[in-house]
């Protein structure tokens, strides 16, 4: 049998326990609306019993721990698709602005000036000593020129933004993995200490979320409470309390920078978050385009100029070159040639529009207008290698944009399992709250009693 | 206890709004420019066609252009050449009037003097230029093509030379613009000066004017059948303009259904995303704003 007062400290306990499991009730409703809060609940647990004669009586409860409620295979899923969908977001944001510059659909692009040049030679060839219209022929090829070159650099003024962008996210990866490894360091000592990390793991989870936000991530719990993050190919970002830095490094061939992880080149490795897309764009879409543009600039300036010195011009002299030869840094390639495209006739009778010396003949300028149809680049026309080009172009965006809703709606399905696990219900919350304020009225009633009990006893012996 | 559900509602309501509105962003930007395609991405194979089927209808504009530019000197030549065999008919008539025995020398002198005229006559119209080129000295615009010149038999010199211009008047059709003086007016065969000489001196020496009234009648057949390539070229260029004002049409067409919007279609998606709109706002403002707090006695 427990003795009254024993009794009286079960209660006791009690009082404590369910302020407690109060106490962690508030803590829930507080933070109802806190972005990546994980409730919390209270682990009661019955305290020991004690042997009483010949049975073992209870002693009572304790609160022996409050744990936060978090599923960490549905977070590392979140982390997956979030580094899909910031992958492709960034990708999409910079090729849009590529697709911009070829936006055949406004009637902006290249192909009013590619149809302009070659019509100024079909109309050259009506009256082929006029030099009205041999002016004109220069001026289309000087707007033709003047185009590529524009385009051409607004396509390197995206990419050294995006390489930009590239360097400050690596800066930002570094301040992300750092923070890890300080809450690793924080969360080890809370936990060592006997202590609920909670509100340390959902700070930490917040900034992990960020981080596959930027890079591909991959995250494995440790027991003792801690996280090592690599990216998905296992390169080394976070290990206990230490954060390994990713740096960059200029690539002089390509005046791109590279993101090395301990010296290593890991650009091509990295497989998710923002970066990727920048890279992805940066290296692959905009490179792309940007050769096409050098392919079709390469194409027309030597046709042209092969078709003017197969020609005479106004003097009887054989052609000169209309557009500034391109000559290759690298045999056979045509990089640069789009954006250092200019026409280099100045004098109207220099073009050679007569095939054989006659002023008035116009053969070579009908053969010049004929180019259009003429498999000049790459064993196409330059109409359909430059329709190729915008559809190649628009193709990236597209199939990226779709891409991106589909894992938005599975990031959103994610997202709202992960609220039915963590997220705190008001209800939920009013209905332990009631349990325990009940339970805590039932244990001051017993102390009542026990006081009451007690006070019979003592005055059992009052001298009346 | 079952399944715990996501406690937080609003989120549903707000996801929602925001790919209603996205949808709607993309019906009223369809309808306020007009055009379902705005950006290469809306449907990039439709708008590398659109660039295809406008470098087309840009070259049928200038074909048009050539056209128009060419049937100008076609129809200055052809009134050129109608105007030549004209002044071949009163030659012939002169020679016929020149060949009757009962006029006298002094009359058939005059006579010659009309045939000379006539000879200026030609070559003024042999030279004829328009837009500063000259009609009839081949490819030589340049050049004037006939000069009097009383050391040749004929009288004149051709400085021309004996091509041809061709100007492209629809995809893929040349069409030759010229006939060379060397053809029309002095080939090997018939040469419309020498007949006019010959026909002079024969009346100014009362030589054999019969002859030479026969060989201006071949002149002037000559001529005529010669005159009938501008006729063919200006009836050609007008077939090609009937035909590329249809495949313009055609173009437009298809460059319209390529890239305008159905407006009624466009104006069901929309009201189709208003419809959704107010119905997620309406279905947002009846989750109840009450929880469990509300109903336990505040004592």
């Amino acid at each position: 049998m427990s003795s009254l007062f024993g009794t009286m400290s079960v209660a006791l306990q009690s009082l404590l326990a369910q302020q407690g499991a109060m106490g962690v009730v508030a803590n829930n409703i507080a933070n109802a609306n806190t972005p990546s809060y994980s409730r919390e609940v209270p682990v009661l647990e019955e305290s020991p019993p004690t042997l009483t004669g010949n049975s073992m009586v209870g002693t009572g409860v304790t609160l022996k721990s409050v744990e936060s409620v978090r599923d960490n295979i549905l977070n590392l899923r979140i982390q997956q698709e979030t580094s899909q969908q910031s992958s492709l977001s960034s990708y999409v944001d910079s090729m849009n602005q590529v697709q911009a510059l070829f936006n055949e659909t406004q009637g902006t692009g290249l192909q009013t000036y590619l149809s302009n040049f070659f019509n100024s030679f079909q109309s050259l060839a009506t009256n082929p000593t006029s030099s009205s219209l041999r002016q004109a022929a220069i001026t289309a090829g000087q707007d033709l020129a003047g185009a590529f070159s524009q385009t051409s650099q607004n396509l390197a003024t995206i990419q050294q933004g995006l390489d930009q962008s590239v360097v400050q996210t690596v800066q930002q990866i570094n301040q992300l993995t750092a923070q890890v490894a300080g809450l690793n360091q924080q969360i080890q000592m809370v936990s060592n200490a006997g202590q609920n990390p909670g509100s340390l793991e959902d700070q930490r989870d917040q900034v992990l979320q960020n981080l596959s936000g930027m890079v591909d991530t991959a995250v494995i719990y440790a027991d003792d409470g801690t996280v090592s993050v690599t990216t998905t190919t296992g390169t080394l970002l976070v290990a206990g309390n230490q954060s390994d830095a990713l740096t960059t490094q200029l690539n002089s061939a390509t005046g791109m920078h590279e993101v090395l992880a301990q010296g290593t080149d890991i650009t091509s490795t990295i497989a998710g978050g923002g970066i990727q897309g920048l890279i992805n764009a940066r290296d692959d879409g905009i490179t792309s385009a940007q050769s096409s543009l050098d392919n079709l600039a390469a194409g027309l300036i030597s046709a042209v100029n092969q078709q003017q010195a197969s020609g005479y011009d106004m003097t009887g002299s054989k052609g000169g070159d209309f557009f500034t030869p391109f000559a290759p840094s690298v045999p056979g390639s045509s990089a640069g040639a789009a954006a250092t495209m200019t026409v280099t006739l100045t004098d109207p009778d220099q073009i050679a529009a007569s095939s054989d010396g006659t002023q008035g003949d116009n053969g070579n300028a009908m053969a010049m207008a004929d180019l259009q149809n003429e498999p000049i680049v790459c064993g196409q026309t330059a109409g359909s290698y430059y329709s190729n080009l915008v559809d190649q172009v628009g193709n990236n965006v597209s199939n990226a944009t779709a891409e991106q809703e589909a894992v938005k709606l599975v990031l959103q399905q994610l997202s709202n399992q992960q609220s039915a696990v963590s997220g705190v219900s008001l209800d939920e919350e009013a209905t332990n709250l009631v349990l325990y304020q009940r339970a805590y009225e039932a244990a001051a009633r017993v102390i009542s009693v026990v006081d009451e009990l007690t006070g019979t006893t003592i005055n059992m012996f009052t001298p009346s | 206890m079952g399944i715990r559900v996501n406690p937080d509602i609003y989120s549903f309501v707000l996801s929602g709004l925001q790919a209603n509105t996205q949808r709607e962003d993309q019906a009223l930007q369809e309808i306020g420019s007009g055009q379902k395609l705005n950006f290469i991405s809306d449907d990039p194979a439709a708008t590398a066609t659109l660039v295809n089927l406008r470098m087309e209808a840009s070259s049928d504009t200038q074909y048009l252009q050539n056209i128009s530019s060419l049937t100008g000197s076609l129809q200055v030549a052809d009134s050129a050449l109608s105007s030549v065999v004209e002044a071949l008919t009163s030659a012939q008539s002169l020679g016929v009037e020149g060949a009757n025995g009962t006029i006298n020398a002094q009359n058939r002198q005059a006579i010659a003097q009309q045939v000379q005229g006539i000879q200026q006559q030609i070559l003024g119209l042999a030279n004829t230029s328009y837009n500063n080129q000259y009609l009839f000295s081949g490819t030589a615009t340049t050049t004037k093509p006939y000069v009097a010149d009383a050391s040749a038999a004929s009288g004149v010199t051709y400085k021309g030379n004996d091509n041809t211009n061709s100007v492209e008047i629809s995809q893929g059709q040349a069409m030759p613009i010229n006939l060379p003086g060397s053809q029309l007016f002095s080939n090997a065969t018939t040469n419309v000066f020498q007949s006019l000489q010959d026909l002079y001196t024969a009346l100014n020496n009362d030589g054999d004017i019969g002859g030479a009234t026969t060989e201006v009648g071949n002149a002037l057949n000559y001529m005529t059948t010669q005159r009938t390539f501008y006729g063919n070229s200006l009836s050609r260029l007008n077939n090609a303009q009937t035909f590329l004002n249809q495949e313009q049409l055609q173009l437009s067409k298809s460059e319209s259904s390529a890239l305008d919007v159905d407006m009624a279609t466009a104006v069901t998606n929309l009201s189709q995303t208003v419809t959704t709109q107010q119905a997620l706002l309406a279905a947002g403002g009846k989750i109840s704003q009450l929880n469990l707090f509300s109903y336990l006695p505040s004592s």
